[in-house]
């Protein structure tokens, strides 16, 4: 999927967080959107994703302004995101279900994705009894099992350990084969070496760097990428 | 007709009355109240407000207001539902239904939100979307219906105007205990006023009951 922003703004309480002049989103990228605490990474997300509207400006959609038409090709991993009182398998599922898939098409699906994860003992408890790890596991399966032409995640490794999180970039790989893409919100330089494809960095709302990952984090341009990257 | 017998259908009336006003109340309140939960829009706060207002109205005032309503001389007095269940059950429909709108946008408020922003973000639509926020939500919803119920049950004002205490018709618990005060009957007062209470108690226990089952 093409999406496309122009000169789009978002404001809160009549202060501007957030302006991109133009972005386009290539297909089969894993785009990382990094930047500072506060920088306006979800706010970003939650706006191109669909969840929150910009104040001004215009966001394309395969060259559409209608959200509507392409929503069910969108599915989002939130930051802090809230499963649902029911078990594990349900709440892998709900996407689907969301969207009536068959009872055959569920099962091979939730086959496939669950394999990632070593984490069948846990299908059948309910969620309230997981770490937050494993919330974060089921919460990015549960997302990756839509199988999306877009998929916006924002930090999902964060409360992952280190063989977790390699297993969850395999998965986001994946999620970015053929014409589908993925927005990948991270704070972590190498995961975004790992997996991204691009990189848009941001500052105080605004982009001020884009490119190639290999470019952007080996000879980043803007002073305050270069100062990151030699603390790094 | 014994005491025994008349006591059993001033219970029975007090129970039908006030669980179906319940239901009427909770079923509008939550239907108006959880859209409103989860959207900003300028005239929500002074809705809030009215509604908050309107959950301390005095009964007797509800009473008079409906009284005027179904007189005969009123805008729906063809209808003759003065001094009848019916009207009994409109009074106290409108004296729960705000407190359950505005303890519902209450309960429903951020957890709703952050629900309503899960559902969307994997595809839902609005339906799916409701149904998964009053599914997760129900412990506090049914927190509200009881508290609700308790405000129907335990009151005589309106009801005592709209219905008129009328024995084996409009006679109530509540309107039962204020008539026997009132003729120094106390141990039938007493009687009743128990029962009350052991209602209450009932309806308490019923709802701790569904929050563990939710719990497990």
């Amino acid at each position: 999927m093409n999406i496309r922003v122009i000169n789009s703004s978002k404001e809160y309480n009549g202060k501007e967080v957030l302006h991109i002049d133009e972005l386009n989103f290539k297909e089969g990228y894993v785009i990382a959107l990094m930047g500072l605490n506060g920088s306006g990474k979800t706010t970003f997300l939650q706006c191109v994703s669909g969840l929150e509207a910009f104040t001004k400006g215009t966001v394309l959609y395969d060259n559409s302004s209608s959200f509507e038409t392409v929503k069910k090709d969108i599915s989002v991993m939130l930051q802090r995101p809230y499963l649902f009182n029911s078990s594990v398998i349900e709440n892998i599922i709900i996407g689907l279900k969301f969207r009536k898939f068959s009872e055959e098409k569920i099962q091979e699906r939730l086959k496939h994705y669950v394999s990632y994860f070593d984490i069948n003992d846990l299908l059948n408890k309910n969620t309230r009894e997981l770490s937050g790890g494993e919330q974060a596991k089921v919460s990015l399966l549960r997302t990756a099992i839509l199988e999306t032409q877009m998929t916006f995640l924002d930090e999902p490794t964060a409360s992952m350990d280190i063989e977790s999180t390699l297993i969850a970039e395999k998965i986001i790989k994946t999620m970015a084969e053929g014409k589908r893409s993925v927005i990948l919100v991270t704070h972590d330089l190498l995961q975004a070496k790992r997996v991204a494809d691009y990189v848009i960095f941001l500052d105080k709302g605004r982009i001020i760097e884009q490119g190639e990952t290999q470019k952007v984090l080996n000879f980043p341009e803007h002073k305050l990428l270069r100062q990151i990257l030699r603390s790094d | 007709m014994s005491f025994y017998g008349e006591v059993s259908g001033v219970v029975f009336l007090s129970l039908f009355i006030s669980v179906t006003s319940t239901i009427i109340a909770s079923m509008a309140g939550m239907v108006l109240a959880i859209p409103i939960a989860l959207k900003d829009f300028r005239i929500k706060k002074y809705i809030i407000r009215l509604a908050e207002t309107f959950m301390s109205i005095p009964p007797v005032l509800m009473g008079l207001v409906v009284y005027l309503m179904l007189s005969r001389k009123g805008p729906l007095g063809e209808l003759g539902i003065l001094f009848t269940p019916t009207a009994m059950i409109i009074a106290q429909s409108l004296l729960v239904f705000p407190i359950v709108f505005g303890l519902t946008v209450s309960a429903i408020g951020t957890r709703g939100r952050k629900i309503k922003k899960n559902c969307v973000a994997l595809g839902a639509g609005r339906r799916d979307t409701l149904i998964l926020i009053i599914k997760e939500c129900r412990v506090q919803l049914l927190s509200v219906a009881a508290a609700g119920f308790g405000r129907a049950i335990s009151e005589v004002g309106a009801v005592m105007m709209v219905g008129g205490n009328i024995r084996g018709e409009t006679r109530v618990m509540t309107t039962y205990i204020a008539l026997e005060t009132g003729q120094g009957n106390f141990n039938k007062a007493i009687t009743i006023g128990v029962i009350l209470l052991l209602v209450a108690f009932m309806v308490n226990f019923l709802l701790h009951g569904l929050s563990k089952i939710d719990e497990k």
